[in-house]
């Protein structure tokens, strides 16, 4: 690229104050700069001094750790490297539906299930030398428990997030240090939070149901996923604004053939049940989803009841979105419901996945 | 011919520059209609961005040598008299328009145009350049126009839920090969790949980086970006989106209360933690309500507020877009891109 011909004017004193100048110290001070000879930029330790202290008599406990190496099987036969959390051990409180237990990493990674009013402690650890960290998304904690390195700090070592939901609904969590990669490599979970007498319904004084379904949409692009954990945090293009995905799925299930007919995907019901979806637009573009010909009663999103359900047979939503739907069929059928996820400049349809609610 | 010499500024030029207006915060209710004057010039230039690169820019600017990106954001009353002057420093042609209100028609290179126009249809609203569009506009040639409700001041349309601030969140996505097409008077004849990603023309700088903390550069040290209150200081944010991607607004914290989305109130008003907002063009009201976090254990009160700035922390939290490609500036550098923080204080 050719030279600029430039002049200064005003008040535009020409102080350099990109990555790519000459004073560009990247970023030593501030707990910047990433220590600890990991050749990051830009990830922040704990300060231990300011690590608040926690509750001694938590309701629930949750202990994760990190998995790097979590391959998941595509139906074009195709084998995908995932990030994820691992369970450590949990103490008290229920598993949801998505991931296991034990020591290693499943993708999506394993739910957090609580109740509101519950003091909940999530332990993070983080044993290699790299850093993460566990934002509850929706959840709105004290600043050192929201899981932001640059405001609070990355995690390496141990550390533990402390939060009391107040709100029943649907929610997930995620790693937020170098989120752009760290997400999309599928280090997220669901999080669920029943109301006081537990799962059955869907917020205090709200609807009731008789199963659920949690469908975390997701796109990926498998182009990303041989990058580092610390990939582009020192500068450098590593094509991160840039998301040209190639596999689409369902809560870790995908969503060109699997989808349709995994167990823990897929619905099978009765006539009269009532069924819960809990939608969660868990990638970066924009989708619209479609319930099959079924029409849905939406109740909440994003955590809070809505002050007036409204019916829809299809929704739009954008990144991180939730909406929970009750569904109640009144006849027998096999629906497919479809997702498309759109281009988020272009609106284009880059992919469709698709599941099934089966009727009896 | 004079030969053209290109201005070149750094970010901290452009944001002293829209520092200098009174703005937002110096916005009072009039029991009378008046008459506003502005003046807006425009003019190119390139700013370096966080990567080292200098990007070609064109703005409504705020005075013959400054580039500002946006243009300084005007509030005025419904009914007010809006005495509009655009000179065109360039010799290319461009407009002034607001959708609904305003429309210049070709401003060619070199003139000076005065539009005279009511302001009408409180709310949001984008005034942009409309020719050659989105180009011209993504370029940089936008800014926040904001009609409050006659005799309200803490309303963003009659009856609306009240609030006690208020200030833009105005977004863009630059790509410099679209930019520099534009400079040559060219139209982008490339797919559109934006490596750039700001909030009211600037980006995060997250600590222990150039520029940190620095209102002048950092997005999340912006008086005009950032969020400050104290409990109940119920802020409205009014975002507006020039650029063409399509975005996920996110505050922790606090759900937003969701008012608008372009420029229609929602028949109810829902709480979000995401708010979705259009491209090219597309705008929301929200009321960030500065509510004590309310998943906090042990409860947070003002005490605690009072506590955490006694030992000179931070109580802050981030706002930043989903989609988080946004978050990234030139294919890397995560937290240098469209983010802000939001900051709670005591009384
Ligand atoms: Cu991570
Ligand atoms: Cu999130």
């Amino acid at each position: 690229m050719g030279r600029r011909r430039r002049s200064s004017s005003g008040d535009s004193t020409s102080t350099d104050t990109s990555m790519g100048g000459g004073g560009g110290d990247m970023g030593g001070d501030g707990g910047g700069g990433g220590g600890m000879g990991m050749g990051a930029c830009y990830v922040y330790p704990i300060r231990q001094a300011e690590v608040p202290a926690l509750d001694p008599d938590p309701d629930v406990v949750y202990r994760r750790g990190i998995d790097m190496t979590i391959p998941m099987t595509m139906d074009d036969g195709r084998t995908v490297n995932m990030w994820g959390f691992t369970d450590l051990g949990a103490g008290g409180g229920g598993m949801g539906g998505m991931g296991g237990m034990g020591g290693s990493g499943t993708f999506p990674s394993p739910a957090m299930r609580v109740r509101q009013g519950q003091v909940v402690q999530t332990q993070l650890q983080v044993d290699m030398m790299m850093f993460h960290t566990i934002h509850h998304h929706g959840i709105e904690p004290e600043y050192r428990s929201d899981g932001v390195g640059h405001i609070s700090w990355d995690v390496n070592g141990m550390y533990t997030y402390q939060w009391r939901p107040m709100s029943a609904g649907t929610y997930f969590y995620h790693c937020h240090t170098n989120t752009v990669l760290h997400a999309e490599m599928g280090m997220y979970g669901a999080l669920i939070v029943d109301p006081p007498d537990g799962p059955g319904r869907a917020f205090e004084g709200g609807p009731s149901y008789d199963l659920e379904a949690i469908w975390a949409v997701d796109e990926i692009d498998s182009s990303w996923h041989g990058l580092s954990w610390e990939a582009g945090t020192c500068g450098g293009d590593v094509g991160l604004n840039e998301l040209n995905p190639d596999y689409f799925i369902i809560t870790g299930v995908d969503g060109a053939q699997s989808a349709l007919s995994h167990p823990g995907v897929a619905v099978s019901m009765n006539v009269g049940q009532r069924l819960l979806v809990r939608y969660i637009c868990a990638g970066y573009l924009p989708q619209q989803i479609r319930f099959g010909g079924l029409e849905a009663e939406v109740v909440a999103s994003d955590g809070r009841p809505l002050p007036r359900s409204f019916r829809a047979t299809q929704l739009d939503a954008v990144s991180a979105e939730r909406y929970d739907c009750i569904i109640r069929p009144t006849r027998s059928g096999v629906h497919t419901v479809e997702i498309d996820i759109k281009h988020w400049i272009t609106g284009e349809v880059l992919g469709t996945a698709r599941t099934r609610i089966t009727v009896n | 011919m004079r030969r053209r010499t290109f201005l070149k500024f750094s970010m901290a030029s452009l944001a002293a520059a829209a520092g200098s207006t009174a703005g937002v915060l110096g916005w009072q209710p009039r029991a009378h209609a008046s008459t506003i004057y502005k003046t807006f010039y425009i003019t190119e230039g390139f700013i370096t961005q966080v990567t080292g690169e200098d990007v070609y820019f064109r703005g409504f600017s705020s005075s013959t040598s400054s580039l500002n990106i946006p243009g300084e954001s005007m509030i005025v009353q419904e009914g007010d008299t809006v005495r509009i002057t655009v000179v065109n420093t360039l010799g290319t042609s461009h407009s002034f328009v607001i959708d609904g209100m305003v429309d210049s028609g070709t401003i060619r290179g070199g003139e000076t145009r005065t539009l005279v126009f009511t302001a009408r249809n409180p709310g949001s609203h984008l005034y942009y350049d409309s020719r050659n569009a989105p180009y011209n506009r993504l370029t940089g040639l936008h800014g926040g126009f904001a009609v409050m409700p006659q005799g309200r001041s803490n309303q963003l349309y009659a009856g609306s839920r009240t609030f006690r601030q208020q200030q833009f969140w105005i977004f863009n996505d630059i790509d410099p090969a679209w930019n520099n097409r534009v400079r040559y008077g060219y139209t982008p004849n490339t797919e559109y790949r934006p490596r750039y990603f700001t909030l009211n023309g600037l980006v995060g700088r997250p600590p222990g980086a150039p520029g940190a903390m620095d209102p002048a550069l950092d997005a999340m040290a912006d008086p005009r970006t950032k969020l400050d209150g104290h409990l109940g200081d119920r802020t409205l944010i009014r975002c507006l989106n020039p650029g063409l991607g399509q975005h996920a607004v996110h505050t922790h914290s606090n759900h937003m209360e969701w008012l608008t989305s372009n420029s229609q109130p929602r028949s109810e008003v829902w709480e979000k933690d995401i708010v979705p907002l259009d491209g090219d063009g597309g705008g929301v009201d929200v009321i960030f309500p500065f509510n004590p976090p309310p998943d906090a254990w042990p409860v947070v009160t003002n005490q605690t507020l009072a506590q955490a700035e006694s030992e000179g922390r931070h109580f802050a939290f981030p706002m930043h877009l989903h989609n988080e490609m946004t978050q990234t500036a030139g294919g890397g550098l995560y937290m240098f891109g469209a983010l802000t923080d939001i900051y709670y204080h005591a009384d």
